[in-house]
């Protein structure tokens, strides 16, 4: 059976029955149908097996998964296993995407199509992120997703931007399509999807496992910040159609980065790639070399490729150095005017901003009302990047005053201007001032 | 085949354009400026996005619409390529802008609509059927909007078309210069060729000749038949060709041109002849039985 009928019941492996309610979508390996399972619905996604190599082989490995279970709760993960029918055909049951979260493919084209149930017709609704925090926040937690499962010790091996579900209003991320999920080093037939595949599988030398995983990873990463694909410039779109030969050499043998340094034979075109024109000149130096890096050197030698815990690293710090300014204009404060060693000024209005130190980074980062920092950034061994440790408020009993909040569950002591330390309990806050220091127990912070 | 030849130079040249060729070369490119300090003169809002940039793919349906196709056929290809054109809506992502375009042919060589339409605006006009079977113009036609300068005119990167021919008669004119014409073309060299042999006056022979092997040459005896089979090629031929190409890496060495060479339309063939294969012939009456 390639193909389920509506209302049809399809026998689960530990007993009971899924009855099918209506056709979700269909993908290159099986169609995935709204489905009726002990009084709850989920996903199920059916295989077409006549497309795998050996379904024998790629059922064992999808119980293997569904018995170690998800290596977090950001993964949509196979749950139950359906009885294999007569000719074979097998599937599997999933949670259903929560609401609340859109496509990545939507993000990417901007908006998502609706039918009005009216009209009939497709209507578009426009796909954004709301704030440039839950953006950054986006990228974290994708990394993160790939970091748990790497750490595992398995590879999603078909990285692309059909994956994931995204929250544009916080940035919770939700990997899905996680059958094929396998352990480093096996792959059951999935090759990938052009233009997120390593370079090394295009060209027929590799199959995917971690190392291809990375390459995927930053090209998904790019394109969530640049709008674009870190491959196709001025040589690909010389080529007018893109045949099958023509993607071998761009994407395969002869790969070009859009920014390599050292050749810019690649460059992007204007009037078709004004988004990666636009955000490059808008990311801060430590971002844009991390990709000059994944897609120069990283090409031909996979071991140089940036691994999870280095990205995470970076976009933690590209998310503390957001400004919000009081003039509306929020930016990354590579796009402020660095005024001197401590002090931001808003090209636009011309507000401000002090800067703090904390001595375990060797960057400063701006403060400003309602900035907060997290506890994997005061704590060095929390890998906690969702915790708010503190915020910046305004003092509500003096209004004007603004002060650091302690939200963490640790005592911290903070320098007031009477030069004592004083004791900060959880829920207490501080004045910011000129000599503010601050003791968080492993890490300090000044002012 | 006819496009066995394994290096069609003029693709790979685009610089250096042939008579033979109308990929045309991509209009001089202005690529990024050196990086610039002032901070304030461009949108510099990192939210604001334009949607990615796409490939465009265009989908050819050359429809015979001459008097044999009154009745029946008619109303069964006009009520499934309705049916058929939200699910092609779904095919192309984030990676693929989607167009249409119909051309049909009887005594006249008629296009549904005077430029492509992109697959959310399109509607379906339907269909009637009159006249002759005029596929050589049709081909001619074809070759004659399948230009950089016409059709084809994306401004970023194309797939290959998708051509689908659908006819149930013999042509009236001389199709063989039609399609000697069409062959010249690049685009159609390259792109993803299908046909559907509507009745048993259709000749699989013919259609070969113009998809190229007869793996993408279905024929359809029924109504049932016939919107199964359109709906298997269109979803089939736009799903491969909006797509890039996933290579296979079962060959144990490197890659080289010659293993991707037209590896779409041998996909296409194959996919084709797996989805014919599992189709039930079903109980509903030929459409030339029953008089």
């Amino acid at each position: 059976m390639i193909e389920l009928e509506i209302g049809q019941e399809v026998e689960m492996e530990f007993g009971g029955k899924a009855k099918v309610l209506s056709v979700i979508g269909s993908g290159g390996q099986g169609i995935v149908y709204l489905v009726r399972f002990n009084g709850q619905k989920w996903a199920l996604k059916w295989y077409d097996i006549n497309k795998m190599a050996e379904p024998a082989a790629f059922r064992k490995n999808l119980q293997n998964n569904i018995n170690d279970g998800p290596p977090s709760n950001k993964f949509l993960w196979p749950k139950y296993l359906t009885k294999e029918a007569e000719d074979g055909t097998f599937g599997y049951i999933m949670e259903l995407k929560p609401d609340g979260f859109d496509s990545f493919v939507d993000i990417l084209n901007t908006y998502k199509l609706e039918i009005d149930p009216l009209t009939g017709r497709a209507v578009k609704r426009p796909v954004k992120f709301n704030t440039l925090g839950a953006m950054v926040t986006c990228v974290i937690n994708i990394v993160n997703a790939f970091r748990q499962l790497h750490r595992a010790g398995k590879s999603y091996q078909d990285l692309n931007d059909g994956g994931f579900f995204i929250n544009v209003n916080t940035g919770a991320v939700l990997v899905c399509d996680c059958d094929n999920i396998a352990p480093d080093g096996s792959n059951f037939g999935i090759g990938g999807k052009p233009g997120y595949m390593a370079p090394e599988i295009v060209r027929g030398i590799a199959q995917p496992n971690v190392q291809t995983d990375k390459y995927s990873l930053a090209v998904v990463l790019f394109k969530l910040l640049f709008r674009g694909d870190p491959m196709e410039g001025e040589k690909v779109v010389r080529d007018v159609c893109l045949t099958e030969s023509s993607e071998l050499k761009h994407y395969g043998q002869n790969a070009v980065f859009v920014y390599d340094p050292n050749d810019d034979s690649n460059r992007p075109v204007r009037g078709i790639h004004d988004n990666i024109i636009k955000f490059w000149r808008i990311y801060p130096d430590y971002i844009k070399d991390a990709f000059i890096r994944s897609f120069t050197t990283g090409i031909t030698d996979p071991s140089k490729r940036i691994i999870e815990n280095e990205w995470q690293k970076l976009f933690i710090r590209l998310r503390s150095e957001i400004i919000q300014c009081g003039c509306g204009r929020t930016n990354f404060s590579s796009m402020f005017i660095h005024q001197n060693e401590k002090t931001f000024k808003c090209p636009k209005c011309g507000m401000e901003f002090v800067t703090i130190g904390f001595s375990n980074r060797d960057y400063r980062t701006p403060l400003y009302l309602g900035c907060k920092f997290y506890a994997c950034e005061i704590i060095p061994e929390s890998d906690d990047f969702s915790a708010v440790a503190g915020e910046l408020v305004e003092n509500k009993l003096k209004p004007g005053v603004l002060g650091i909040k302690n939200c963490s569950d640790r005592q911290w002591k903070a320098k007031m201007p009477d030069g004592v330390f004083y004791d900060i309990a959880p829920g207490k806050g501080f004045p910011v001032w000129q000599g503010l220091e601050i003791d968080f127990g492993e890490v300090k912070a000044h002012i | 085949m006819s496009n066995e030849h394994v290096t069609e130079p003029e693709v790979n040249e685009t610089q250096n354009v042939s008579p033979l060729d109308d990929f045309d070369t991509a209009e001089t490119v202005s690529t990024a400026p050196v990086s610039d300090d002032s901070i304030l003169d461009f949108d510099d809002d990192p939210l604001s996005a334009t949607s990615v940039s796409k490939k465009s793919l265009v989908i050819f349906f050359l429809i015979d619409t001459s008097g044999s196709m009154k009745g029946k056929k008619m109303g069964e290809l006009n009520t499934v390529m309705e049916e058929l054109i939200p699910e092609i809506r779904r095919v192309g992502e984030a990676d693929t802008e989607v167009k249409v375009a119909v051309l049909t042919f009887s005594t006249e060589v008629r296009w549904m609509y005077s430029t492509p339409i992109p697959i959310e605006d399109f509607e379906w006009a339907r269909l009637r059927a009159s006249g002759v079977t005029s596929m050589g113009a049709a081909f001619k036609e074809l070759n004659h909007r399948m230009s950089r300068n016409s059709f084809l005119s994306s401004p970023s990167l194309s797939f290959a078309p998708v051509i689908f021919l659908m006819t149930d008669g013999y042509p009236s004119d001389d199709y063989k210069e039609g399609l000697r014409e069409l062959q010249t073309n690049s685009w159609y060299k390259f792109g993803l060729k299908a046909a559907l042999g509507i009745g048993q006056e259709a000749n699989d022979n013919i259609l070969a000749e113009f998809t190229g092997s007869k793996d993408t040459v279905v024929h359809a005896y029924s109504g049932g038949q016939l919107a199964q089979m359109i709906k298997i090629i269109a979803v089939a031929s736009s799903q491969i060709g909006s797509k890039s190409m996933t290579l296979s890496d079962d060959t144990n060495h490197e890659l080289g041109e010659e293993d991707v060479f037209a590896a779409k339309q041998k996909l296409l063939g194959q996919q084709i002849q797996e989805l014919v294969s599992t189709q039930t012939d079903g109980d509903d009456v030929p459409f030339d039985t029953g008089w």
